[in-house]
């Protein structure tokens, strides 16, 4: 992994003057059925996302990490432009389906990144095949959530005002297709399960995998507190609050998401060995 | 309404040290400073015996005028050697403190003194930046993640990591935790528009200092409008209000120690540097209206009178700006007439006291 490009957004070389993933090749791969969306950039050791249940959305945060490393961003079969999904039952067969996706890209071991929803993919992907998951990044998962809590809804604006602690900074949120939106809204409510997840918690105790767990500590989707319970159960796990980030972390506080989750996936469990220097004038 | 004693440290000058911020610590005499801070016990202890609620201490640098560098130090002295009476820090100075050091050793006072520490957390005065090099331009900012960061310390039962704007921390688990849970009683200090939402978000209290009734009424009330929004009611113990008073045996009396106060700032900072603060930090506010940066000028008398006047003036700010606690000089920080404050310091305890309990 290339550790020689800062992790500055806005930079001379016009990357904040382009929409975010400006950078990223569209592919597709052909998965158990799925015609499967992805977005690829950078080089590198392969870094697989996977998205939250708005669906794939690509932001600041992927740009950064793709002067880094082989990002590869799946758009996850029902969501965005595919085809409905009436198939996949549980997470668990999501998460099958997905490893299968990295697979048939050629990829044995790789590092996992999951936002919200897609975190708890994520989990149950790592859980399934821990011997191909190098490190596990969960951005706000949703694996945990307090009892009876809904991923958000409604207009552009309700949904910026859930998502991000300061919307007024970021550019307004495109307006959804209607029928984008209920096909996703019947897969997540089916898929996502229920609010503490037995099975997969226990698979977590024994999941070694180094796993770091950011929330943003104006997090509106799901309360940052939940951070302790990933903290609790997986063996090998790293909280880290982003300070003044909401849920969608990648995009309010990119070059913060990114550093630390580099260096994370860099040094594992060695990140919290400091190596900011602090010397003025040698 | 309860009643708080301001602790300065009070080092009596002698009449030929420099008068300019910052004060040559060449001309610091030890024996004087030792007897500054033996008289802190002395005082406090009377205070108590008086019935004063809690103590403040503060934080400030480089001069005699308030010899307590340390909040900390302060309140850990004082802990040791007061039993009843609360203290509280109003102090420290957050963005130029480590967070993770100040939730530490606010938990060690809050184990050590169950259930009688106070804590206030603030952005302070721009001068205050010059003593550990701070940016007063990112003051503010420093200041509100701080304070987030604190009260993460305190509660968060995991170790946590802070990726921050002006904070970064791989691994944080203090030990002990506060006595007190969540954490002892704290307050965000000051008028601030940024000030009264941190407090009504965090449901903490708010100190408010020096400001006019008028004023000090409207940040309170901007405060108590950001806790209606957050879903609850503060009470009156969440409003502090710092202030200066000469109370004297009768009102023309009180009137002429106010005629003869000193009109300078005891250790004023030369014109040039306090034109650089004033230009460097241009984001003060009352509840969002726009102030100037207050640079080491004197500050006002809010409350003076014989016993009677002043219990009035008391009811006034009770009614105007709701404050429950009002933090109290007797006479100005940096001055020397110890005398004449231990006197006052008395007739508040025996006069004035007893009669605002009910306010």
């Amino acid at each position: 992994m290339s550790k020689k490009a800062p992790i500055v957004a806005q930079t001379q070389d016009g990357l904040n003057s382009e929409a975010p993933g400006a950078a990223f090749r569209e592919c597709f791969i052909e998965v158990d059925g799925f015609r499967i969306r992805y977005m690829e950039a950078g080089q590198g050791t392969p870094l697989v996302h996977l998205h939250g249940a708005g669906g794939m959305r690509l932001t600041p945060g992927h740009d950064l990490l793709s002067r880094h490393c082989r990002v590869i961003a799946f758009e996850m079969p029902g969501f965005g432009s595919s085809p409905e999904n009436t198939r996949t039952r549980t997470m668990a067969e999501l998460a099958a389906t997905m490893a299968t996706a990295v697979s048939n890209l050629g990829i044995d071991n790789f590092n996992l990144m999951g936002t919200s929803f897609g975190g708890k993919v994520a989990l149950w992907l790592a859980v399934q095949q821990p011997e191909r998951v190098e490190a596990l990044v969960l951005e706000a998962p949703a694996a945990i959530r307090p009892t009876g809590s809904e991923p958000p809804s409604g207009s552009p604006e309700e949904m910026a005002r859930r998502l991000y602690a300061h919307p007024e900074r970021l550019s307004a949120l495109p307006v959804p297709d209607p029928a984008v939106q209920a096909k996703t809204r019947a897969l997540v409510a089916r898929l996502r399960g229920p609010d503490r997840d037995a099975d997969l918690e226990s698979r977590m105790r024994r999941l070694p995998t180094p796993t770091l767990v950011l929330f943003g500590t104006l997090d509106r989707v799901i309360p940052p507190e939940m951070g302790r319970f990933y903290k609790e159960l997986l063996p090998n796990c790293h909280l880290v609050f982003v300070y003044d980030a909401g849920h969608a972390i990648g995009t309010e506080r990119p070059e913060a998401f990114t550093e630390v989750t580099l260096d994370f996936l860099e040094r594992r469990e060695a990140f919290v060995v400091s190596r900011t220097k602090t010397v003025i004038h040698p | 309404m309860k009643v708080s004693y301001f602790e300065t440290g009070r080092y009596v000058s002698p009449p030929d040290l420099p008068r300019e911020w910052p004060v040559p610590a060449g001309s610091y005499n030890p024996e004087t400073g030792a007897e500054a801070y033996r008289g802190m016990v002395e005082r406090v202890r009377f205070v108590e015996e008086l019935g004063f609620d809690w103590v403040s201490v503060s934080e400030h640098h480089y001069s005699p005028r308030i010899l307590t560098p340390s909040p900390v130090v302060s309140a850990a002295y004082l802990a040791a050697r007061v039993d009843k009476i609360k203290i509280a820090m109003l102090g420290p100075i957050v963005p130029v403190s480590n967070p993770i050091r100040v939730a530490e050793e606010v938990a060690m006072l809050d184990t050590m003194a169950p259930g009688r520490i106070v804590v206030g957390l603030l952005r302070g005065t721009t001068n205050e930046y010059l003593s550990y090099d701070l940016n007063p331009k990112e003051s503010r900012e420093r200041t509100d993640e701080g304070m987030e960061l604190i009260l993460k310390a305190w509660t968060e039962p995991q170790p946590f990591g802070w990726q921050g704007r002006y904070f970064q921390y791989r691994t944080v688990s203090v030990w002990p935790r506060p006595q007190s849970q969540p954490h002892p009683p704290t307050y965000a200090l000051g008028t601030s528009a940024e000030a009264g939402e941190f407090a009504a978000r965090h449901r903490l209290g708010i100190g408010l200092s020096y400001g006019t009734f008028e004023l000090m009424a409207k940040s309170a009330n901007y405060y108590r409008e950001q806790c209606a929004r957050y879903g609850w009611e503060p009470g009156p113990d969440d409003i502090i209000y710092r202030a200066n008073m000469i109370l004297a045996e009768t009102d023309d009396a009180a009137e002429e120690a106010l005629r003869r106060r000193d009109r300078q700032a005891p250790f004023p900072i030369r014109g040039g540097l306090r034109d650089a603060l004033l230009q460097s930090d241009t984001t003060r506010n009352i509840a969002g209206e726009r102030r100037p940066a207050n640079v080491g000028g004197v500050l006002p008398i809010s409350f003076c009178g014989g016993p009677d006047r002043v219990v009035e003036q008391l009811r006034q700010c009770r009614e105007e700006v709701g404050a429950g606690v009002v933090d109290l000089s007797l006479q100005d920080p940096g001055t020397g007439n110890l005398a004449g404050m231990m006197h006052a310091l008395e007739l508040f305890g025996k006069k004035v006291l007893p009669r605002i309990r009910d306010l």
